[in-house]
């Protein structure tokens, strides 16, 4: 018997598309507006989240007095510190924020350190072959040297919603109370990528952006430097979405090596991006909606396509996302919302001039 | 058994072999059809595959799968030109496009292998994730069967090449419709051929390299992730021009990240080969921001007259 979906189901489908937003709305600042094709988005998300692991567990450890090495005890001194969260709703809040501004910061710094090779005047396909390979060692650095999270046996990280499971609201459990608070330091994150990336798409800036990524040649010849353009909006995208990281190692409680790889942190936002709409902040968010919907979906069913699969339904998501990639890319590479052109003056003001030329020709006919 | 070789020397050259052979692949792919492919590494995987259902399901010897490799991995190509990059140049897709469709491609032959993993694991019992070849190979003159024809057929397929490109009316047109398709067109140049029998190579060359990278090293699906950086470091020390600067980038990359690192580890503890990964990255960084025309833009006149002043003589 096929089971449905229950709120459980819906409250992850909605963690899961809020993290992937600020994912996706930050990647359509690089790619779809400016035209950078990021394939190490992976590490950007990677470094918020990696850094959840090593930052604020330690951090509250000493701040708490909690004594002991903190990798080799790690499951103690994080159970110790999440007992003091859990009485704490303000340093949890506190610890919440200040991750939140250190993975804005550090993945923006990995950005400026991603697009460094512009200054070099690369060709934007060597800039994606390269972002693709430190993309690759950086998991595989973090993966390989203990000192940071262990390595592939990871860490817990404080669980800043834990105070959330004190009360009980509208009857949800005690998990559910987490998600929810969850929710709602994720759409907070939100609402202000939201805010900046379409206040950016309205603006002179988000116009020079798509005049950068039409022709760059000319641009140049504007006076325009279009490669500290292009890192300027590395080094943004990234910070936001590091703090996508963040939220998510937050989600999680536990980070290992393995998180983070490009499948899921690169090559579905680009997916997501592709299928809304490139330069189409609607878009994004509907192209999001669906394509997450869809993976927690085959997740959800898993058990159920298992019985008539001869094969693990773990790989469908690889298929599903490469057969779609390949098939928008041909039949639909403008998305489901197509890019609108930049009006500087409104509709109907064009309408007027354009009217008042044809009656000048008339005239002058 | 006497080996006359030591093993680190045979490990490092079936590498670089290997290595070289999928970095003139991408070169090749971009410089004649102007394609990006990403999925270069994973063509290789198809090929361990192939080698893979030939030696334990068939139950040929490993190097009789060789043809079937190659010709498996440029059906392989021919496909992905056909149903891919032909659909997408149609509708006049940037570069950018092309290079995203590549990585789809990869992700979608990525999970295609593994589903096939998976149906050899349940219907025929059989181990088709993290095996080598090992036991397979063959010692020929006292050498490594897989260091003796992974290298000649590299050195080969190297001439065959070079006699294509430089001696015949083909591989005239295929430089021709490389620089300036719509001229070449022009002259009469069947470009849609051209580009077949690109793609064709282009799959063929990285499906034969994965014959021999199972013998020395565990194989699974996912192992082009491992690979790909190195081929991609390789073209780029290359400067993604020519074949020939493809294939000595790839042979320095593969050599500095086995037998150097090798070297590195019996001085600084055994740790460092962990990082052998590095090294293709550094690599790639290095190249970019001291030579970004790759071993192409290197100065050699200048390089002697500095080796010139410190007393070496030209």
């Amino acid at each position: 018997m096929i089971s449905f979906p229950g709120i459980d189901f819906f409250m992850v489908l909605a963690v899961y598309i809020i993290i992937f937003l600020i994912i996706t709305l930050s990647y359509n600042l690089a790619y779809g507006y400016t035209g950078i094709p990021d394939f190490g988005r992976a590490m950007a998300a990677g470094a918020g989240g990696f850094l959840c692991g090593y930052f604020p567990g330690r951090l509250a450890a000493r701040m708490l007095g909690i004594k002991g090495d903190y990798l080799e005890q790690v499951i103690v001194v994080v159970d110790k510190v999440n007992l003091a969260l859990e009485q704490s709703p303000a340093l949890s809040i506190g610890i919440l924020i200040l991750s939140l501004i250190v993975g804005f910061i550090v993945a923006g710094s990995l950005g400026l350190f991603a697009s460094l090779p512009i200054f070099r005047g690369i060709r934007l396909f060597y800039l994606g072959v390269t972002l693709l390979s430190i993309q690759i060692s950086f998991n595989t650095i973090i993966y390989h040297w203990e000192p940071i999270i262990r390595g592939e046996h990871g860490v817990p990280v404080p669980d800043p919603f834990r105070w959330l499971t004190r009360y009980n609201l509208f009857g949800l459990s005690p998990g559910q109370m987490r998600a929810l608070g969850m929710i709602v330091a994720s759409t907070i994150v939100l609402v202000i990528t939201w805010y900046f990336c379409t206040s950016l798409a309205r603006s002179p800036a988000g116009r020079l952006l798509k005049a950068v990524r039409d022709d760059e040649k000319c641009i140049e010849a504007l006076g325009r430097d279009v490669k500290r353009l292009y890192v300027k909006v590395m080094v943004l995208s990234y910070a936001l979405t590091g703090m996508a990281g963040v939220l998510f190692a937050y989600y999680q409680g536990y980070i290992i090596g393995l998180h983070f790889e490009r499948v899921t942190w690169t090559f579905w936002p680009i997916a997501m991006v592709i299928l809304g709409g490139l330069a189409s902040n609607k878009g994004t968010v509907l192209g999001t909606a669906l394509f997450i919907t869809m993976k927690r979906l085959i997740t959800f069913y898993k058990r159920d396509l298992e019985g008539f699969l001869p094969f693990s339904p773990v790989w469908l998501d690889g298929l599903l996302l490469g057969v779609s990639l390949i098939i928008l890319l041909i039949y639909a590479p403008r998305g489901l919302v197509p890019e609108k052109p930049e009006l500087t003056i409104k509709r109907s003001d064009i309408e007027r001039l354009r009217r008042e030329v044809l009656r000048t020709e008339e005239d002058l006919d | 058994m006497i080996h006359i070789l030591p093993p680190l020397i045979s490990h490092s050259i079936v590498f670089a072999n290997t290595i070289a052979l999928m970095a003139i692949s991408s070169t090749l792919t971009l410089s004649k059809t102007n394609v990006p492919n990403f999925a270069v590494a994973t063509f290789g995987t198809v090929g361990i595959y192939i080698a893979f259902t030939c030696v334990k399901l068939i139950g040929l010897g490993l190097y009789l799968s060789i043809p079937f490799c190659f010709f498996g991995g440029g059906v392989v190509g021919v496909l992905t030109y056909l149903l891919v990059i032909k659909p997408l140049r149609k509708r006049g897709a940037t570069s950018e496009e092309l290079m995203i469709s590549t990585l789809a491609l990869d992700i979608f032959l990525i999970a295609l292998i593994n589903i096939y993993a998976d149906y050899l694991t349940r219907s025929f019992k059989i181990m088709a994730r993290d095996f080598t070849f090992s036991v397979y190979d063959k010692q020929i003159f006292g050498m490594d069967g897989v260091f003796v024809i992974s290298t000649s057929l590299f050195f080969l397929i190297f001439i065959a090449l070079h006699l294509l490109f430089t001696r015949t009316n083909l591989g005239v047109a295929m430089k021709a419709m490389g620089e300036k398709p719509f001229l070449a067109e022009c002259d009469g140049v069947n470009t849609e051929l051209l580009y077949l029998i690109t793609w064709f190579i282009a799959g063929a060359l990285p499906a034969l390299a994965g014959v021999f990278f199972p013998v020395y090293w565990i194989s699974n699906p996912t192992i082009s992730l491992f690979v790909v950086v190195t081929v991609f470091s390789g073209c780029v020390l290359g400067g993604f021009t020519t074949m020939y600067d493809s294939a000595l980038g790839g042979y320095i990359v593969a050599i500095a990240q086995t037998a150097l690192v090798s070297y590195l580890s019996s001085i600084f503890g055994s740790w460092i080969l962990s990082y052998n990964f590095l090294v293709p990255l550094l690599t790639m960084i290095v190249v970019i921001f001291v030579l970004p025309e790759g071993i192409k833009g290197l100065k050699w006149e200048k390089l002697a007259e500095i080796l010139h002043r410190e007393g070496i003589p030209r």
